[in-house]
């Protein structure tokens, strides 16, 4: 009980005391989060926008497939990734391994199906009344797209929240492909990791009452924003 | 004014899997012209509404604008949605206010020039005014009507398609929905009603076509699919 205390004593103290290297371990994980959750919105949005208004064959198979990728684990992700940007792997010679770029694109893959799931729902619960009154109102299809995308905003907004959550907390793939280089691929998640095998309780708790604060922080928002969407405006 | 237009659909045909909804259905929609389509419950009445507005894919269709060539329903499905305004049964009320549906309907209609005068007569129009600054979704069924109706007016499409657009109203919303499609059809817009009331529209229509058993079936004469009460007005009086 008193090395938990200590600890937590110490950590609160590395926080406020603005400890340069654990900011900048703070400020790689949400670089790099954020770079993945960017890049995977825009064909997330289109992905699930096909899949909710779309007619095509197979549709019900893309549908089965990106809900089975919800529970794929992250180090499943980051393995199959490592293959792949590894030097023998297809796109060895871009030397992606074991850089922040490596992290975000297992990062991506991590929330394409969360972001997709979550926002095909959303899409689905909208009245297709949306998609063809913007249509027979004269809107082009890009138009119509972003209105029907505006009027489920707060489903979009729980989706961006769930998967950014997700993201920013996961250590397997980060592990993986960005190797946990000190300075440069080590983020909070792999940092606790590696803290916590050291001993260095401290640090670990630190790190991980950021994550904790930020958990926090999206939950509130999720609920907001959820609270919102069900108001009738 | 809407200036005079023709639209030909020939050959629509529809299937739901194994099932035929709709088969060798042949329709013109004229300016002027007030078109009202009965028929029982899973006739295929709204399924045609939706094929002839250009949001549902038939099986086989072939559209003629103007009486140019005919071309399948797929290569004019760009021209129906841009002449064809189609307003659902319960009309859809964009998250906001019901001016801010207004304005959006105004400003994709590119001939309108001062989109906040435009809305203000639109407003005017369907006595809607004291509601301009409430919620669209917490509108009463007769006002989401006007609503929609009022869109309709500032989008001024050359024809207006409307699913069962009494349905749910009252006497006094019916009347005031009837006296506002009578000056669309007035002003040259053609209009296509769905409809098991078609009591309520007899005035409003110049033609009443009825689907059953998959086609359009009032009596028409052998291989022609339409007919026409105006036709036939012209040949009790002849």
């Amino acid at each position: 009980m008193e090395v938990l205390l200590s600890s937590m004593a110490e950590a609160f103290r590395l926080l406020f005391s603005g400890n340069p290297e654990i900011w900048e371990i703070v400020g790689i994980s949400f670089r790099v989060s954020t770079l993945a959750i960017a890049a995977a919105v825009p064909p997330a949005l289109i992905i699930a926008f096909c899949l909710a208004y779309g007619n095509f064959p197979g549709r019900r198979f893309l549908i089965s497939l990106f809900n089975t990728f919800l529970s794929v684990p992250a180090v499943v992700i980051g393995l199959t990734l490592f293959i792949v940007l590894s030097r023998q792997g297809p796109l060895g010679d871009f030397k992606l391994l074991f850089t922040q770029s490596a992290m975000a694109i297992g990062q991506f893959f991590l929330c394409l199906p969360i972001l997709v799931c979550m926002a095909h729902v959303a899409l689905q619960a909208a009245d297709r009344a949306a998609w063809e009154t913007a249509r027979t109102l004269g809107a082009s299809t890009m138009h119509a797209f972003f209105t029907v995308v505006y009027e489920v905003r707060f489903g979009l907004m729980a989706a961006l929240l769930a998967a950014y959550g997700r993201i920013i907390s996961e250590v397997g793939a980060s592990m993986m492909l960005g190797g946990n280089i000190a300075h440069y691929t080590r983020n909070i998640p792999t940092a606790i990791a590696l803290e916590t095998s050291k001993g260095a309780f401290a640090e670990g708790i630190a790190l991980g009452a950021v994550l904790l604060f930020l958990a926090f922080l999206l939950n509130g928002l999720l609920q907001y924003v959820q609270g919102k969407g069900s108001i009738n405006p | 004014m809407i200036e005079s237009f023709r639209i030909d659909y020939r050959a629509i045909s529809m299937n739901f899997g194994r099932q035929r909804v709709l088969e060798n259905i042949a329709l013109t929609i004229s300016s002027h012209e007030c078109i009202m389509i009965t028929g029982e419950n899973g006739s295929g009445k709204t399924t045609l509404l939706r094929i002839l507005a250009g949001l549902e894919k038939p099986a086989q269709c072939d559209v003629s604008i103007d009486q140019s060539r005919p071309e399948i329903w797929r290569r004019q499905r760009k021209h129906l949605l841009k002449s064809i305004m189609y307003l659902h049964q319960q009309p859809y009320m964009l998250d906001g206010s019901l001016r801010r549906n207004l304005e959006y309907a105004g400003k994709l209609n590119p001939d309108i020039v001062d989109v906040e005068t435009a809305v203000n007569k639109a407003l005017q129009w369907a006595d809607l005014e004291r509601l301009q600054t409430q919620s669209a979704m917490s509108l009463s069924g007769g006002q989401k009507q006007r609503v929609s109706l009022a869109r309709a007016r500032l989008r001024n499409p050359k024809v207006l398609m409307l699913d069962e657009p009494t349905s749910s109203l009252d006497s006094e919303s019916r009347v005031r929905t009837l006296q506002m499609l009578r000056e669309f059809r007035d002003g040259g817009t053609a209009i296509v009603i769905v409809s098991h009331d078609p009591e309520s529209f007899t005035e409003l229509a110049t033609e009443q076509l009825h689907l059953k058993d998959c086609r359009i079936q009032s009596g028409a004469p052998p291989g022609e699919d339409v007919v026409s009460l105006n036709q036939a007005r012209q040949s009790q009086q002849q």
